[in-house]
């Protein structure tokens, strides 16, 4: 993938928030994403879906009359972004092993 | 500001104040949560550990605690690698906690995570006039170098505001020498190409020697911006900053004077500014009537400085002259604090800035001095308005400034002044019009004579908490 075209698809506060909305996702219906994208409505949301696509950022799978969508795997902006997102995750998951003891002992209760 | 917000969540089985208090508290909670701060506080400094490299080190994210409400948030407000912030939310949830996490990424940290990821990426030629920086976005000088991207920016929006070069705006193009210098001299290289004729560099010196070396051919202008031992020389390279002799003529009176003893200690990292510092002392300080004790360099990116202090003790010296910079400066103030040196002797680090500072925290700063041309707290007109004009744009919690990163800021003008002075931005232009030249800054007055050698005041400075206030002025 060019990772310039990237930057270009990024220049839209909108698209950076669909990339949001993907980062914390496997795959996302089109209908999911404009519920969670606000500022726009419906038919925007599908425009910079498009142009996301086309840079390479998300990848389109279409199943009947419905369209799915995820961060395109194979490009470097999925790398970054879904590293980013692991790690931080792996940074929360981390948290419940080092609760203290009687505080585990409490929630057995 | 152009963000990417990258969310996360995780339900944890204990109320939120329990959850809340685990962070900061190194209990082993992962490296979100066991962040390294002294204190859980608003303006309190915070290093998160970030595993973002599988096979390598940690990747600092560094910053400052914001907002803070107990049981419910917590706002990190980071600088290095890249701008953003860092919000956890607690909520209670059942007889647990949803813990919400929201992580800002803009442009410039993407660009900076996909370069450092491997991804090669197209370099774009900029149409205007574009300025290089050549900065440590990353490893142990990561810390001095907290604020130089921003002075940069700062400097560079002002020029554009007011109609930039030849009425179009410059661009700056920024690149991380990661504290290495053979990434360093890489890095230059993509500036060069990007289109930038002059790169200012304010890392260590050992990137600025292996930059000038690799960039030998190229006809592009490096200033080095910040303190160095010179050396470097040639049309095409101007050294800015304070210079070791100078700093050790302003201050070894007064150290001596205030330690009430001529025993010195030299201490620092194993490259050529703490050499080039050291040299000097050995030839300067005998001369005040200072007497040589002792000496040790350790490898920049130590941690454990145990051996080092135990020498210092036993030597019995009264005044150490400490050349560690970065997080070395940082971890071996603090580890002399609490072996309790602090009450046999005092510590002069010409390098010391107020962003270290702010990771020695306040309860070690005790008898920590430096000497420089400018601090963050230097009452000067054009240093108070500089301060409010770098908070306005930045925040309350961007990092301080310090002689380090303010040179930046300094740099870039001069650079502009000597540009439009000299009608272009042709290199070999401009380097002679930065040489004789009188320069009003920040700082005061700065001049450089026709061989480029800098003039300025030096400042005696003494750590009060994380700040410095000037003790003696020259």
């Amino acid at each position: 993938m060019d990772s310039n075209m990237a930057f270009d698809a990024l220049a839209d506060p909108v698209r950076r928030e669909i990339l949001g909305v993907l980062a914390a996702e496997d795959e996302c219906s089109a209908g999911a994403i404009a519920e969670r994208i606000t500022s726009v409505g419906r038919t925007a949301v599908s425009t910079h879906l498009r142009v996301l696509r086309v840079a390479g950022l998300v990848s389109e799978r279409r199943d009947g009359r419905f369209r799915y969508y995820s961060i395109d795997s194979s490009g470097s902006a999925r790398d970054v972004l879904s590293l980013l997102h692991q790690v931080f995750r792996a940074g929360l998951q981390s948290v419940d092993g080092a609760l203290p003891h009687e505080v585990g002992s409490e929630r057995l209760a | 500001m152009s963000v990417l917000t990258l969310t996360t969540q995780e339900e944890v089985s204990a109320p939120p104040h329990v959850v809340f208090g685990l962070f900061g508290a190194g209990a082993g909670a992962g490296w979100v949560f066991d962040a390294l701060c002294h204190r859980v506080a608003p303006g309190a400094a915070v290093t998160l550990r970030a595993p973002l490299d599988p096979d390598g080190a940690p990747i600092e994210i560094l910053g400052r605690i914001g907002a803070l409400r107990a049981g419910r948030l917590i706002e990190i407000v980071h600088d290095q690698p890249w701008r953003g912030r860092t919000v956890l939310r607690f909520a209670a949830n059942g007889r647990g906690t949803r813990v919400r996490l929201q992580s800002e990424l803009d442009q410039q940290g993407l660009e900076w995570l996909l370069r450092r990821r491997g991804h090669v990426l197209r370099n774009v030629h900029c149409e205007n006039t574009a300025l290089g920086l050549l900065t440590s976005k990353s490893g142990p000088g990561n810390l001095f170098a907290a604020a130089s991207d921003n002075m940069a920016t700062l400097a560079l929006e002002e020029i554009n505001a007011d109609g930039g070069l030849r009425g179009h705006p410059v661009e700056l193009v920024v690149g991380d020498d990661e504290t290495d210098p053979v990434t360093g001299a890489r890095e230059a290289r993509r500036l060069a190409t990007a289109g930038c004729r002059t790169i200012l560099v304010a890392t260590t010196s050992a990137t600025f020697v292996a930059v000038s070396a690799a960039m030998a051919d190229s006809d592009v202008l490096l200033v080095q911006t910040l303190m160095n031992e010179g050396g470097v020389g040639g049309g095409l390279r101007i050294q800015l900053g304070e210079r070791p002799a100078d700093q050790l003529a302003a201050a070894a009176g007064t150290m001596m004077h205030a330690a009430g003893g001529r025993r010195w200690f030299l201490a620092g990292n194993d490259y050529c500014w703490p050499r080039g510092t050291h040299a000097a002392a050995h030839e300067i300080l005998p001369r005040l009537g200072g007497r040589l004790v002792g000496e040790r360099l350790v490898p920049l990116g130590s941690t454990d400085f145990a051996a080092v202090v135990e020498a210092v003790e036993r030597s019995g010296a009264d005044v150490v002259l400490s050349t560690f910079v970065g997080a070395d400066a940082a971890a071996f103030q603090r580890q002399c604090h609490e072996h309790g040196l602090h009450h046999r002797c005092l510590t002069l680090a010409p390098a010391m800035d107020e962003s270290t500072l702010t990771r020695i925290g306040t309860d070690a700063t005790a008898g920590l001095h430096a000497v420089s041309g400018y601090v963050e707290s230097l009452d000067t007109e054009g240093n108070a308005t500089l301060r409010s004009r770098y908070r306005e744009r930045f925040g309350r919690w961007a990092p301080p400034l310090s002689t380090l990163s303010e040179s930046v800021f300094e740099g870039v003008q001069m650079w502009f002044a000597s540009a439009v002075l000299a009608g272009t931005d042709e290199p070999r232009a401009v380097a002679r019009a930065m040489h004789g030249a009188r320069f009003e800054l920040p700082r005061g007055t700065v001049t450089l004579d026709g061989n480029g050698v800098v003039g300025q005041r030096m400042h005696v400075a003494e750590a009060v908490g994380t700040d410095l206030r000037v003790v003696t002025s020259s």
